[in-house]
């Protein structure tokens, strides 16, 4: 037993450690790792299989089989990794498979080193590895068939999965290779860096938009989410959570009206070691139907804890107040002196942005099913970060995270909630305390109130120009929560340019802008008391959905106060000079694009209407994608905004799906309009007010406006897509209503009562 | 034990009468493709048809259900060829895919009456039912689509008749 953990390093990580070594490949993360089950249908192939390399084997009937690392929540990242493979492979599309890896460290990102999906990260990072795993299959097929079929393999052209010489007319499909047992060349780490790529011009693959392989079993039901997970002699598990969202404790649980109730096992009250939850109780029952009357039967008592008189008011408070002193947070930037170019400025313009607090709400609520089996926990759970999460699942279980198998499955939407593994711990508990498989469901009440939503902010932002309106000094102050110092991993966390130890980046991200602004300053500043109350997580595009928002209002405001058009104060910041040559061109010619294709400046628009732009980089300087976006807007006398039209381009270097990109991007800009118009949530006694679709209110189809994408792809590498679009359109929708009816609103959700009120000032 | 009709198929199940139909179809009978995603009738995602209707199987109880036509995605056609879910994938309507159940059945009782709609029409049809990746672009096509499939195949079929 357990002759796969065996080759486990000694120095296996935990929680305890909480090492985490970003960017490091050769040293990832050694957790839980896959033992049988699911890893002969998931990870290993049967003997006959030629596997040239971790992410793909191929069949003895030809089919290839590409293992994705990364979740899959409806970027189609699997089909994007089968895409790279088969372009370099020289495999015909339909002959392309995908299945989702188990936590076995083998399938770490090669540039991360651990199993985590976010940033858009995922195609830039993993487009090398994919190309080069293709690309020795092709090599490693074509010398087998050189040497069956008599011929050089310099003279062998592979397309569509068969391996063709065009003297001889002889020809081998990769069945047949396969076969043949001939293919059997591996390759080191170096081999694989001496393979010459392809180049862009030689391509059939990329760049095509091949139909997504998750799709068909996604219209016909048979796609499984983790929430779809059947074992044998599974029970179900409903939660009870607090009124408090953090920091409240059980006093007693009286269960004696819930033993009364059919099927009813145990209420479980959690022991979380690893401080993910707080005052939990899981009511176990035979079926989820009556785990949930369970749940609903259980009489608790609680402790609220220190959070508990907390609320949206008190966490904006505390914001200002900390904004206000000299000596709070770290500097994430720090360029020339600001505070001598504003004292010698000709104007200086000061504002405020807020934004409220987000919920992800996917349509899939949290889950996870836990089983011990012998040694093993494992764990059916879609899920983001299968490396931090099977960590947590063993801190919950009180066993080694060695020991712990993650099983993944399509994700039921992720949008950053499935970095977080909550959903592990009343899972394992209610497992390990009734001693049966439990799979626990939140209901959507639990989903939305125990959110790691995106934190409140608070930002000012102060710009200071010359006697020429040129922006000579920008100071910039991000109060809010932070996400990421959450996770306790201090490899995520960035060092601060005026060495006062790490901040966390998640907060500032877009605020190091490739606008040139000689004198700049950016400052992270934690709001503990929001850290606390509200523990937050990533939402989609993290940091630079509420960065941007105050950056973007900003221009705009400095423009109006400059007597510059907008849009055309955004091309001359974005000169390219120093730091920024490269990317502010890439973002200025984008921004262009985007002016253009919307008409902007041309369309005569009628009174109440108005357009605005934005341009943005997100989520780091070094993984950016380059996006604009024209917003058209219509402003009713009452306040009412109503979008006609938004026109985002964006750049991305290499298309790989062209189709999939520009779902992800319409995605992502009705995210950023959702998020800019319809979604609010507040805190109110400690507890988060909204529970359901009827208070917190995504946007749905009767408000989708027209959305047109534009790709630029330029040849340069590939960049992500999940994430640029929904930063920009806030700040588009702002600026856009301030064009139509001449109202300045620096808070997000844009309100109508807002939007009314800053008409009349 | 109330005996279901699914799918064409008569079924008996073990629950009490108040349970809501959406757990005795996802659990009992192992029928995934329906989803929970608010228990509130809020969403849409465990959207099957009643007799025809499309309604929220969370909002429906088990003693509401016996005796009629049940309908789940996994029974809409035989081969998952019917024309909304042909339309689908020629349109790439799913993103996560988790709502894509229910936006099938909800679309598939209106097209059931009407082949012919405004868009109007379908939004109104449709807006009860969420989806958070934001595809509803992408569903108006698809059922768009559909519809003019369905007429395409009527038309030809009355012709086949005519001759």
């Amino acid at each position: 037993m357990n002759k796969h953990v065996k080759n486990l390093a000694p120095e296996a990580t935990d929680l305890s450690r909480r090492s985490f070594l970003v960017g490091t490949a050769a040293t990832g993360l050694v957790l839980g790792y896959a033992a049988s089950g699911i890893d002969q249908a998931l990870a290993a192939p049967a003997p006959a299989n030629f596997e040239p390399s971790v992410w793909y084997a191929i069949a003895p009937d030809g089919l290839v089989t590409v293992t994705c690392g990364k979740a899959d929540m409806g970027q189609h990242v699997a089909s994007t990794m089968a895409q790279i493979v088969a372009e370099e492979l020289g495999a015909s599309w339909k002959d392309m498979r995908v299945q989702l890896a188990s936590n076995d460290p083998k399938y770490n990102d090669p540039v991360l080193g651990a199993q985590i999906t976010g940033g858009s990260w995922s195609t830039m990072m993993n487009f090398d590895a994919m190309s080069r795993a293709g690309a020795a299959g092709r090599i490693a097929l074509t010398e087998a068939a050189a040497a069956s079929m008599g011929v050089p393999a310099g003279e062998l052209v592979v397309r569509d999965s068969r391996i063709s010489h065009a003297k001889s007319k002889k020809s081998m499909s990769f069945a047949e290779v396969v076969k043949s047992g001939k293919a059997t060349k591996t390759f080191t780490a170096d081999d694989l860096k001496a393979i010459k790529l392809k180049t862009a011009d030689q391509y059939t693959m990329i760049g095509v938009s091949v139909p997504q392989l998750d799709i068909p079993l996604k219209v016909n039901g048979t796609a499984k989410y983790g929430i779809d997970t059947m074992l044998p002699g599974m029970v179900y598990g409903a939660l009870v959570t607090p009124p408090v969202r953090y920091g409240a404790t059980v006093k007693s649980v009286d269960d004696s009206a819930a033993k009364k109730l059919p099927g009813f096992i145990k209420a479980v009250t959690l022991d979380d070691k690893t401080t993910t939850t707080t005052g939990w109780v899981v009511a176990v029952a035979n079926t989820y139907a009556q785990a949930k009357k369970a749940a609903e039967a259980l009489k608790i008592s609680y402790d609220g804890g220190p959070n508990a008189k907390l609320s949206s008011e008190s966490l904006l408070t505390e914001a200002k107040r900390l904004q206000g002193l000299s000596d709070s947070g770290q500097f994430f930037v720090k360029d020339g002196d600001p505070d001598a170019a504003f004292g010698s400025a000709a104007k200086v313009l000061e504002a405020e942005y807020t934004t409220n607090i987000n919920i992800h709400a996917p349509m899939e609520p949290m889950n996870a099913t836990a089983e011990f089996k012998g040694d093993i926990l494992h764990i059916y759970s879609g899920n983001q970060f299968a490396t931090r999460s099977g960590a947590i699942a063993a801190g919950a279980a009180g066993i080694d995270p060695k020991f712990v198998v993650m099983h993944q499955t399509w994700l039921g939407g992720g949008f950053g909630r499935r970095l977080d593994a909550d959903m592990m711990v009343p899972a394992v508990q209610a497992a390990k305390a009734t001693g049966k498989p439990v799979k626990v469901i939140y209901t959507r009440e639990n989903d939305m109130t125990m959110d790691f939503s995106r934190p409140l902010t608070y930002q000012k932002v102060k710009a200071g120009m010359d006697g020429d309106g040129k922006v000579v000094a920008l100071s910039h102050d991000v109060v809010s929560a932070w996400p990421t110092a959450r996770w306790g991993i201090p490899d995520f966390l960035s060092p601060s340019v005026d060495k006062k130890g790490p901040l966390d980046a998640f907060t500032v991200n877009g605020a190091d802008f490739f606008y040139t602004v000689p004198n700049h300053y950016v400052r992270a500043i934690k709001n503990e008391m929001a850290h606390n109350a509200t523990p937050s997580g990533q939402l989609r595009s993290v940091a630079p959905g509420w960065t941007f928002w105050a950056i973007e209002s900003m221009v705009d405001e400095i423009a109006h106060a400059t007597g510059k058009d907008p849009a055309l104060l955004r091309v001359e910041l974005l000169d390219g000079k120093g730091k920024n040559d490269g990317g502010a061109q890439r973002l200025r010619n984008t921004l262009l694009a985007a002016m253009g294709l919307a008409g902007y400046g041309t369309k005569k628009l009628p009174k109440g209407e108005g357009m605005g732009v934005a341009c943005v980089s997100s989520q780091e300087r070094a993984t950016a994608s380059w996006t604009a976006c024209v917003a058209h807007v219509a402003v009713a006398p009452s306040g009412e905004v109503t979008v006609k039209k938004l026109t985002v381009a964006t750049d991305v270097g290499t298309q790989v799906n062209p189709d999939g990109i520009r779902a992800q991007v319409e995605g992502a800009a009705l995210w950023g309009m959702s998020l800019a118009l319809f979604e609010k949530a507040t805190l109110k006694d400690g507890g988060i007010e909204q529970t359901n679709f009827d208070s917190y209110t995504p946007l749905r189809m009767s408000q989708l406006p027209e959305v047109a994408v534009n790709v630029i792809a330029n040849g340069e590498k590939a960049t992500g897509v999940g994430e640029p679009a929904v930063t920009v359109v806030a700040p588009a929708i702002g600026n856009a209503v301030f064009n139509a009816v001449g109202a300045r609103v620096r808070g997000l959700p844009i309100t109508a009562e807002a939007v009314k009120a800053a008409m009349k000032a | 034990m109330p005996n279901l009709n699914i799918n064409g198929r008569n079924m008996s199940v073990e629950a009490a009468n108040d349970t809501p139909l959406l757990w005795v179809i996802r659990e009992q009978l192992q029928m995934t493709g329906t989803k929970f995603g608010c228990g509130a009738g809020l969403c849409g995602a465990c959207t099957v048809h009643l007799n025809g209707e499309a309604v929220r199987s969370c909002q429906t109880s088990l003693a509401d259900a016996v005796g009629k036509k049940i309908t789940t995605i996994e029974g809409l056609s035989a081969k998952g060829d019917h024309p909304l879910q042909k339309a689908w994938v020629a349109e790439q309507v799913p993103q996560c895919g988790y709502c894509q159940s229910g936006q099938i059945m909800q679309a598939a009782a209106l097209l059931s009456k009407n082949t012919n709609p405004t868009k109007e029409e379908v939004v109104a049809h449709m807006d009860g039912n969420l989806c958070r990746c934001m595809t509803y672009s992408r569903i108006q096509k698809a059922i768009m689509r559909a519809a003019s499939d369905m007429r395409t195949a009527s038309a030809t079929g009355s012709e086949r008749r005519a001759t």
